[in-house]
């Protein structure tokens, strides 16, 4: 491996002149939320390193990671794809099929045995020897615990592998988990969103390559430069929430001003994303910026905090299915209830001319 | 049971039969914080949780409804957690009473307190008049309040924390979050449990009620005066 | 003895597809299968739910064709719920649904089918001077023609190549025979791989404005949920619309300039694929983009209709809502239908899973059992084929003029008649022209946007139905939209303010499904039949027609 090229090197020879260089290894840095300070050990560690091994799986998912991803603004896809990673084996993109890629991904496993990176899009299903998810023939299930094994470590893309998603929601007819069930033995990297902004996943990506280590994680295991804090602490409509100015209702006059949308059922309140921040598409916009609450995707089981327009979910027991404030007034009628049973049972049975006790 | 026997004061004029004074100052000023920031937290609360009225329309920075409405929630919840603070240090050090009433799940003849109590309230059986709490109201207290408000105090101070990663808060309470399912979920609980207080509140006044109604101990008063009496009867002090 | 050639994973396409070929002694597929090996079970989890959060399942049903599912979805409740959305909604939709197609089109050409018929390696070889010189000649307009240009491109997959580490481009099929282009062509079809990457990125901005983000914008039951307002710098205003305005500017460019002249130069090379792939010869669109209400079926851009068994004088009337029509057969499924039935109108539809496959890791599907977690769907018992041939033949056959123009005219550059649109060749083709419509009307449709807005009008949602309280206690609906890949219905059922039941008919479902009771294949093994391999171990011939389909497995299965 020493002998092959660094990404600086690889830069250089697509005829891309070093100030062209500098100033993209400033933008990967600013998108990493890193300050100016940091540059030069980027600058260092693209002209040193030879491009990592990178197998991406695809499991039970909609492919909408790849699809984000490839909509990366800053590195572009293209960058990435040639320049920085070296994408071995992604049956979305792949231009060998069957035994021809299947083949390449034992290689890899073999040839860079702990230095490969896996990036896992989409979970597997554990239902039924994983039958709902094959490929080659073989399970889901199996591949990915077999190519994890010698894994460098481990990228969860998207919430379908970081929580589950979709497909993991009520009742889970597959039984799909996602891979930090499956995988316990490997440092893994959850990058959640339905999908992810395509620029915290190739900021992920370009920060482990760059800095040659793991990014820090927070106890979910998101890194923190991009899940530290919530929507809703950084929102530009915060101002109207604390104001108390709502939208009540679409297309209302709050709508058009732009007023909060918590009463729409925004999630923003319980969500760690970078949406209100690096926004979507290169900064076009995001899910509330375009009138719409969030619905919380990057966050566990959140196709069961449903329904998404009301600001609470209904509690799901057995027998019940209300609004917790449904609930509790009903709860609250039955205690009145109980009261004034109590009190005409007691002025039915109790003796007129005295309060104490009978002895 | 830690049964004390105890002669009865009996100065006619200047106490009234059976007068005991019970409620020392720190379980009537616990009880008293405890009570109006719980009613506080419920109503900003349940204002947080569905904002009924707004500023209309007008420039937000002139307006902090919401924010204010935080604002009390916080503050009634700082209240609430020192008088929880200062009720449980009185627990220990505190006088008999103040310890009176707690569970004692180990023990037969708490169960049979328990049971003669409810069959008391129900007028089937009759049982001795107690100086502190019964089993039952003991029990309510511990479960209702105590758990209830270490619930909401554990979740509402979770919750507080998201705004302030890696805060004082997150470090102290960060783990509450994952282990209620996440933030949304943490929120639905401590949304849900606030109906808990509302439940509470009315068997307890009811209760509080019905006692000196029924019994003519004072205990509508009590809380205040810290005074409870008693007409006659086996008292288990 | 036939040889067996699997496939597995097909690699370029969305999901998970195996397809197995039966060949005969001089190499020709005489027998093909085609299983869908993964299922999530969508349409069960939806069951209960809130019919207004139904799009957003909907929409993770498929990443590639993002917003399709959510549109059908949102339609079906309003057909449940009676609602009628304002027209600016209906032009918004619009646009996000042809934003969409272009898109998707454009990345499948280039990205996904692309690598097909363009050999990559040959590209070395290719001359910078000449290729701009071809480039010029193949589209005089796009300003990406000059020497010094390809010559960098020339450069990056040199070193690319030399890096000794090839990527997604390792192990495949360079070299094969079946490869005709001259190097300058592979050049320049490189060249426009990674443009076309680097644009896409740029036109889904268009969804980003109106549904605040892509892959999954957002919908809402009613309309949209972006407020229009001219006035304000908080909803869709001048800088909003222009960021529109620009990137549909743009899209013509590239699809004009780019798409199409690259599509008639690579198809010119490749001659003996206007004969191979047809397949089923029907084809069936839903049509789609409203002009007056999603009522108004005269009225869509894109005409509804039947054509069976290649006969282009005449186009049958299709009626998804007809229990007689549209049925779902499980004959070779792995799924299970109660009281034995086997073949049930998706307003009765049933999803229960029920695997009867081999024990993995397995090494061949047995054809005479269960092979696919996708479901057969008919029309009236055929096989049908749909997506952008379908939409095409069934424009082209109702007579409609800007479908006559674009078609005629792309057969006249190629010098073949209509009968060679029954192809592998015409599949990709078909969906290129069906692009160049696509852009226009994107044009038109901004354009009836600002009108409308001129008009006074800006709303963006009715909100009559939106509460639960206003509905009835039982009802149901339908949406339709001619997704990329082809006709897509949604089934809803709503009962006591849940979803009952909801089943969704996938273009992909249609196209790539087994074989139904009467043992009638499906379109890609239809498709498949007849064509001849040069080499069986490396199938780039499989992969050519399969391609020329657009799968989506995670669509078809759901
Ligand atoms: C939400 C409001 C309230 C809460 C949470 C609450 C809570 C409590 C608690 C925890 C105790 C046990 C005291 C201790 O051992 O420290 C207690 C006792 C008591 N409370 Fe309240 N209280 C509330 C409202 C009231 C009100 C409004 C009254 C007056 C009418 C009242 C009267 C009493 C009395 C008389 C006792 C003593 C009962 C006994 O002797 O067993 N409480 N309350
Ligand atoms: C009796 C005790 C309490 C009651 C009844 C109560 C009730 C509530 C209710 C009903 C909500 C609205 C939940 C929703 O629908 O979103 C809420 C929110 C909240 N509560 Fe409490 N709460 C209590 C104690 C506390 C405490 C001790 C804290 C600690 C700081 C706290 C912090 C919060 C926070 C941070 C929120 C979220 C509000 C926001 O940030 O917008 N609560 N509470
Ligand atoms: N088949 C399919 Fe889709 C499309 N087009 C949806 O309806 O791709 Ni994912
Ligand atoms: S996380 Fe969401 S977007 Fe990504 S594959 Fe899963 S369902 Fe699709
Ligand atoms: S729109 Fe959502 S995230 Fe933004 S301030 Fe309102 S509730 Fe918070
Ligand atoms: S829905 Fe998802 S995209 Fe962002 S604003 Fe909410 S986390
Ligand atoms: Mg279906």
């Amino acid at each position: 491996m020493a002998s092959q090229p660094s990404t600086y090197d690889l830069i250089r020879q697509h005829g891309i002149d070093r100030r062209t260089f500098l100033n993209y290894c400033t933008r990967i840095t600013a998108a990493m939320g890193l300050g100016a300070a940091v540059v030069p050990d980027v600058v260092a560690a693209m002209e040193n390193k030879p491009r990592i091994p990178v197998i991406w799986l695809h499991g039970l998912e909609c492919t909408c990671c790849s699809e984000s991803f490839i909509r990366s603004a800053h590195p572009i896809a293209q960058d990435m794809i040639l320049n920085m990673i070296s994408l071995d084996y992604d049956d979305v993109l792949q231009a060998a099929a069957g035994e021809q890629v299947e083949e390449i991904r034992r290689r890899i496993m073999k040839e860079h045995k702990g230095a490969y990176i896996l990036a896992v899009e989409g979970n597997a299903p554990t239902k039924d020897d994983g039958v709902y998810c094959t490929i080659g023939g073989q399970s889901f299930l199996e591949i990915l615990k077999e190519t994890a094994a010698d894994a460098k470590a481990v990228i969860a893309w998207g919430s379908c592998a970081s929580h589950g998603c979709v497909q993991n929601a009520r009742p889970n007819p597959t039984g799909a988990q996602p891979v930090k069930k499956i995988i316990t033995d490997k440092p893994i990297i959850n990058v959640p969103g339905c999908p992810p902004i395509a620029d915290v996943m190739t900021g992920v990506l370009t920060y482990i390559l760059t800095f040659d280590k793991l990014p820090e994680l927070d106890r979910a295991g998101r890194p923190k430069m991009f899940y530290g804090q919530r929507i809703h602490d950084k929102c530009y409509r915060r101002p109207f929430f604390d104001a108390g100015q709502f939208v009540e209702q679409w297309d209302d006059e709050g709508a058009k001003k732009g007023w909060c949308l918590y009463k729409m059922g925004c999630r923003g309140p319980s969500t760690y994303n970078s949406c209100s921040t690096i926004k979507w598409n290169e900064g076009v916009s995001f899910p509330i910026g375009s009138g719409h609450p969030c619905l919380g995707c990057s966050e566990e089981n959140f196709w069961d905090n449903g329904p998404f327009y009301e600001r609470l979910s209904n509690v799901i027991v057995p027998g019940i299915d209300s609004t917790p404030d449904q609930l509790g007034k009903a709860l609250t009628v039955l205690t009145v209830a109980g009261v004034g049973a109590h009190v005409v049972s007691q002025l039915v049975r109790t003796p007129k001319n005295g309060a104490s006790p009978e002895k | 049971m830690d049964i004390i026997q105890q002669p009865l004061r009996f100065v006619p004029g200047e106490t009234r039969f059976g007068q005991r004074y019970v409620w020392d100052v720190p379980i009537r000023l616990t009880h008293w914080v405890t009570a109006f920031s719980v009613i506080t937290l419920f109503a900003t609360g349940m204002f947080i949780s569905w904002p009924i009225v707004g500023p209309g329309t007008g420039e937000p920075a002139n307006h902090f409804l919401m924010g204010r409405v935080r604002q009390v929630h916080f503050a009634s919840a700082y209240a609430l957690m020192f008088s929880f603070i200062v009720r449980g240090y009185w627990f220990i050090v505190g006088g008999r009473y103040a310890r009176s009433g707690m569970p004692r799940f180990w023990d037969r003849r708490w169960w049979n307190g328990l049971r003669i109590q409810i069959l008391e309230y129900m007028s089937v059986e009759t049982g001795p008049a107690h100086v502190g709490h019964n089993a039952l109201a003991g029990v309510s207290y511990v479960v209702m309040v105590g758990g209830l408000g270490m619930f909401q105090i554990l979740t509402g101070f979770a919750l507080y924390s998201q705004s302030n990663p890696g805060g004082f808060w997150d470090s102290l309470l960060g783990w509450v979050i994952p282990l209620c399912g996440g933030s949304f979920h943490t929120q639905m609980l401590h949304h849900l449990a606030s109906w808990g207080f509302v439940i509470f509140f009315i068997l307890h006044i009811y209760i509080v009620l019905f006692g000196a109604a029924r019994y003519k101990n004072g205990l509508a008063g009590a809380m205040i005066s810290g005074e409870k009496f008693f007409r006659e009867g086996d008292l288990d002090l | 003895m036939a040889t067996r050639v699997v496939v597995d994973p097909v690699t370029r396409i969305e999901g998970h597809l195996r397809v197995e070929a039966m060949l005969d002694g001089s190499n020709r597929i005489q027998d093909a299968i085609s299983s869908g090996t993964m299922w999530r079970g969508i349409e069960v989890i939806l069951q209960g739910r809130d019919p207004r959060d139904a799009w957003a399942f909907c929409e993770r049903i498929c990443g590639v064709c993002t917003t399709v599912h959510a549109l059908a979805s949102v339609r079906c409740v309003e057909n449940s719920l009676g609602i009628t959305i304002p027209k600016n909604a209906e032009i918004i939709r619009n646009i996000m649904f042809l934003t969409q197609m272009v898109q998707d089109h454009v990345v499948h050409f280039y990205h996904l089918h692309a690598l097909d018929w363009v050999d990559i390696v040959s590209a070395l070889k290719a001359d910078p001077a000449a290729t701009a010189s071809l480039a010029r000649s193949v589209s005089p307009k796009w300003p990406l023609a000059t020497e010094g240009y390809f010559r960098d491109i020339a450069g990056t997959v040199k070193k690319f190549v030399e890096s000794g580490q090839l990527g997604i481009f390792q192990n495949a099929y360079w070299g094969h025979p079946a490869y005709k282009l001259p190097p300058e062509a592979n050049l320049m079809a490189v060249a426009h791989y990674l443009e076309a990457l680097k644009w896409q990125k740029e036109l889904v901005k268009i969804h980003t404005v109106f549904g605040g983000k892509n892959p999954h914008p957002n919908y809402v039951v009613g309309g949209m949920a972006c407020a229009i307002d001219l006035n304000s710098d908080n909803a869709i205003n001048m800088e909003r619309l222009n960021l529109v305005k620009d990137q549909i500017t743009a899209a013509i460019n590239v699809v004009e300039n780019m798409y199409v002249p690259d599509l008639l130069a690579i198809a010119s090379f490749y001659p003996e694929w206007t004969t191979y792939g047809g397949g089923l010869g029907n084809y069936m669109a839903y049509g789609d983009i409203p002009q007056n209400g999603i009522a108004d079926v005269a009225k869509f851009r894109f005409p509804r209709g039947v054509i069976l068994d290649k006969n282009l004088g005449e186009v049958l009337p299709v009626d998804p809502t007809d229990p007689e029509q549209i049925q779902e057969e499980i004959a070779h499924s792995w799924y299970q239908y109660p009281n034995g039935k086997t073949s049930l109108h998706p307003w009765d539809g049933v999803t229960e899973a029920h695997y009867s496959g081999p024990k993995t890791p397995y090494k061949e599907l047995d054809e005479t059992k269960a092979y696919s977690w996708l479901k057969a769907p008919r029309w009236r018992g055929h096989a049908m084929e749909v997506g952008p041939l379908a939409r095409m033949l069934v424009g082209y056959a109702s007579g409609r003029a800007e479908f006559k123009e674009v078609v005629n005219a792309a057969l006249g550059k190629l010098k073949v008649g209509p009968a060679a649109l029954f192809s592998t060749l015409g599949r990709t083709a078909a969906r290129g022209l069906e692009t160049q419509l696509a852009v226009h009307w994107l044009q038109d449709e901004y354009d009836k946007l600002i009108a409308n807005l001129k008009a006074g009008d800006s709303a963006t949602a009715d909100t009559h139905s939106w509460s639960p309280e206003t509905w009835k206690p039982e009802s149901k609906g339908l949406g339709f939209t001619e997704a990329p890949r082809g006709a897509l219905c949604h089934w809803i059922h709503i009962k006591d303010k849940k979803i009952d039941n909801y089943q969704i008919v996938v273009p992909s479902t249609w196209n790539a499904s087994p074989k139904d009771g009467k043992g009638q294949h499906g379109a890609y093994e239809a498709a498949l039949i007849g064509t001849p391999m040069a080499d069986p171990k490396r199938p780039v011939e499989i992969l050519r027609t399969i391609h020329s389909f657009d799968p989506c497995l995670a669509c078809a299965s759901h």
